[in-house]
């Protein structure tokens, strides 16, 4: 009986070995069939995804925090071809939501490029149109569930992604430029600090196997930039240019606000602008690069205005004092060329007030004459004309200072220089130039940004000097005179409570058959209040027709600018600043 | 005596050397095996499972904190476009503000008033961690944690004393 228990026993045993024995056989055969090596390789393939982490671009601030370009959040809507269910319904709901063709959409679906898996059906969607296609494929999907089979939108996915914004529209378009949608700045700030606006992607590897999480790196954003730009100034001085071409029937203009004691720029106002957040608009807006920005990047003959640097070099050199006088018989013969006044008219004797006041041609080009062509290109020279100042804003040109040695330049040249022409400057150089006269002879380099935040931490961004071509006495002086003379001709440029020195420019325009007497570019560079300046003016209207005169035109636009940026400013009239001053 | 003594000594012998008393210990030994291999089956799963749970919910967590930062990002840019210049000056004109022109500005001396300086603009440095972010038991394998249990030194209790 024991051994018949015993037999039993052993063959059912034999059999549970066996098949213990055969399942550990199957194990390992399974684990080195050709299948389980190709699903080792797609695990392999499969562990490990290579993300890239794009850091937000850097933020834009004006000076009081108001937020000129930010980020805002849109949608990739794509379609999973190896996944979808139903092409002609993705079509057809991507189609009406978001404007598109369906029948475009389904073609693009049905004809795939090579090797391709995720279609992009549409990228840069409002965050508001994705929401909505997002619902509608979540009801979908859900009415799909309870029915028990796959929703017609299966394979429809969305990925968000940050686009540039810009919330204040065309304002300040000419000093911020713009983004496009492959992430690169263009002009402006955006184009000058691009680098550090983008900040640096990151790859990273990362398991898909949740136990096996690594830590994301922490992928820093772009630096975010405060500019020295006072947003409401900006817009006022926005507001103003724009009036102004419309009263004088400019055909466009810029106007800029700096600060003489540091080279901040407070407002910069070119037209014509665009709404950048549809930076697509450029090339139906613009001809040329140079238009974009024209306080920086387009070179003109700006006549008279110069006059302030041909005096300065003249003050300071010593060739005259302001009580100096001279002949003005109407006509001076230089170089085999007669120079006449703006009005053909002799000013018989005259003082460097009167020189400056009647904006006499003749005056300047015998102080040139006097001075010599080496003493006063070195002085145009150290002044900046013909270089680049520097202005941390893209696209910058340098104009042209023809100096002897130069093919094309002739002696009549020293002359015409003298009141500004044939020499090409840009209104940012001359702000430059002349802000050795506002502020006690020490040139400012103009500059945009004020401050840099990253990690937390603010850069403050400090003046940077740019040289010191006349005496602070020379600018004290100079400044005097330009003050009087703008008294003296009762000139539109005048600010109720404040004094004000500055110049008037009408330059006639060169064409390729010589001057155009009927075209000029008005212009005014002022700065005050003249004991302690604290803003720089620079005003350029092109083409006028009212009037072809800045004094007409630039003049009381300067006045007008001038007004607004002393409210704002908060800078108090002159008699009260000076009780203040002597308690 | 001897012969009581004898028999104690078989009766010892005979219950060592019984049959059913062998199969016990085998039997014995071979479960107190499968429970310690059960034990640190179960242990391994218990710190797999959670490992995994963990890592998921940093996935998730992430996702959550990029989608978080598009919105404050959304946010920021509808608060900018709501307080922009344009839309600020249709309000203060609807509410019946006026532009303030020169002639109506009056500037008063306060002894003493010091102008406000510009504010500083940026938030304060975020914290850094002073260890890695990534504790130990999302890296370490079983026989690591192990290996760090059986090396770490006993509790040494904290209640200080008085002399």
């Amino acid at each position: 009986m024991r051994q018949e228990y015993a037999w039993r026993s052993l063959v059912l045993a034999g059999i549970l070995g066996f098949v213990g024995v055969s399942i550990i056989l199957q194990i390992i055969r399974i684990q080195n069939s050709p299948e389980a090596a190709t699903f080792r390789r797609q695990t392999a393939s499969q562990a490990n995804i290579t993300e890239t982490y794009y850091p937000d671009r850097g933020e834009i601030y004006d000076r009081n925090g108001h937020l000129l370009a930010g980020n805002k959040t849109v949608y990739e809507v794509s379609v999973d071809l190896n996944n979808v269910k139903d092409k002609h319904a993705i079509a057809l709901t991507v189609g009406v939501q978001l404007g598109l063709n369906p029948d475009t959409l389904y073609s693009q679906m049905m004809n795939p490029p090579d090797g391709v898996q995720t279609l992009v059906l549409a990228d840069f969607v409002d965050s508001d149109k994705a929401a909505m296609l997002q619902q509608i494929k979540a009801e979908t999907d859900k009415q799909a569930a309870a029915a028990g089979h796959a929703s017609s939108l299966t394979g429809l996915g969305f990925r968000a992604h940050p686009q540039r914004s810009y919330p204040e529209g065309a304002l300040a378009s000419n000093v911020l430029g713009f983004v496009t949608r492959e992430g690169r700045g263009y002009f402006g700030v955006e184009e000058k600090y691009n680098d550090l606006l983008a900040g640096n992607k990151v790859n990273v590897t990362v398991p898909t196997d949740p136990s096996k999480a690594v830590d994301i790196p922490r992928v820093p954003n772009g630096t975010t930039l405060i500019l020295t730009i006072n947003r409401d100034l900006q817009a006022a001085t926005e507001q103003i240019l724009d009036e102004s071409l419309t009263k004088y029937g400019a055909q466009h203009g810029t106007i800029v606000v700096m600060d003489p004691r540091t080279g901040e720029i407070l407002s910069l106002a070119s037209s014509p602008r665009m709404d950048i957040n549809q930076f697509w608009n450029y090339t139906s807006i613009f001809h040329n690069a140079s238009e974009y920005d024209r306080a920086i990047s387009m070179p003109y003959e700006p006549g008279s205005v110069i006059k302030v640097l041909t005096m300065a070099a003249a003050l300071d050199s010593g060739t005259v004092v302001p009580s100096s006088t001279y002949l003005d018989t109407g006509a001076l013969l230089i170089g085999g060329a007669t120079i006449h006044n703006w009005d053909m008219q002799a000013w018989g004797i005259q003082d460097m007030v009167g020189c400056l006041q009647h904006s006499l041609n003749i005056c300047m080009a015998t102080l040139s004459e006097k001075m010599g062509a080496q003493n006063f290109y070195g002085y145009m020279n150290r002044f900046g004309i013909g270089h680049l100042t520097g202005v941390d804003l893209a696209g910058e040109a340098a104009g042209r200072l023809k100096v002897p040695g130069d093919g094309d330049w002739y002696p009549v040249d020293l002359a015409t220089n003298a009141f500004g022409q044939g020499v090409s400057v840009t209104p940012i150089q001359l702000l430059m130039a002349a802000s050795s006269v506002a502020n006690n002879g020490r040139m400012v380099t103009p500059h945009i940004l004020y401050a840099m935040l990253r990690d937390g931490r603010q850069y403050n961004v400090s003046a940077q000097y740019a040289g010191s071509p006349i005496t602070a006495n020379t600018a004290h002086t100079l400044s005097q005179m330009l003050a009087t003379s703008l008294e003296n001709e009762a000139s539109g440029a005048l600010v109720p409570g404040y004094r004000i020195a500055g110049k008037t420019g009408t330059a006639q325009i060169p064409t390729q058959f010589g001057y155009d007497s009927a075209l000029t570019n008005a212009s005014f560079i002022g700065w005050g209040p003249v004991d302690d300046p604290k803003f720089m003016i620079y005003v350029w209207l092109e083409k006028p027709t009212a009037s072809i005169w800045g004094s007409d035109t630039a003049a009381p636009t300067f006045a007008l600018v001038a007004q607004k940026t002393i409210l704002m400013l908060n800078i108090p009239p002159d008699n009260i600043r000076n009780q203040v001053a002597k308690p | 005596m001897q012969n009581v003594n004898y028999t104690v000594d078989n009766f010892i012998h005979a219950y060592k050397q019984a049959p059913w008393r062998i199969q016990m210990q085998w039997i014995g030994a071979f479960l107190l095996g499968i429970f310690g291999l059960a034990l640190v089956a179960a242990l391994y799963l218990d710190i797999t499972s959670q490992a995994g749970i963990q890592g998921r919910n940093i996935q998730d967590m992430t996702a959550q904190l990029v989608v978080i930062q598009h919105t404050n990002a959304d946010l920021q840019n509808k608060l900018a476009e709501t307080t922009s210049t344009y839309n600020m000056e249709q309000r203060a004109l609807a509410l019946g503000y006026q532009p303030i022109e020169p002639s109506q500005v009056e500037y008063i001396i306060v002894p003493g008033y010091a102008a406000p300086k510009p504010a500083i603009l940026a938030v304060a440095p975020a914290l850094k961690p002073a260890a890695p972010s990534e504790p130990p038991e999302y890296t370490q394998s079983l026989i690591e944690w192990l290996d760090q249990q059986l090396r770490m030194p006993p509790a040494i209790s904290m209640i200080g004393i008085a002399q």
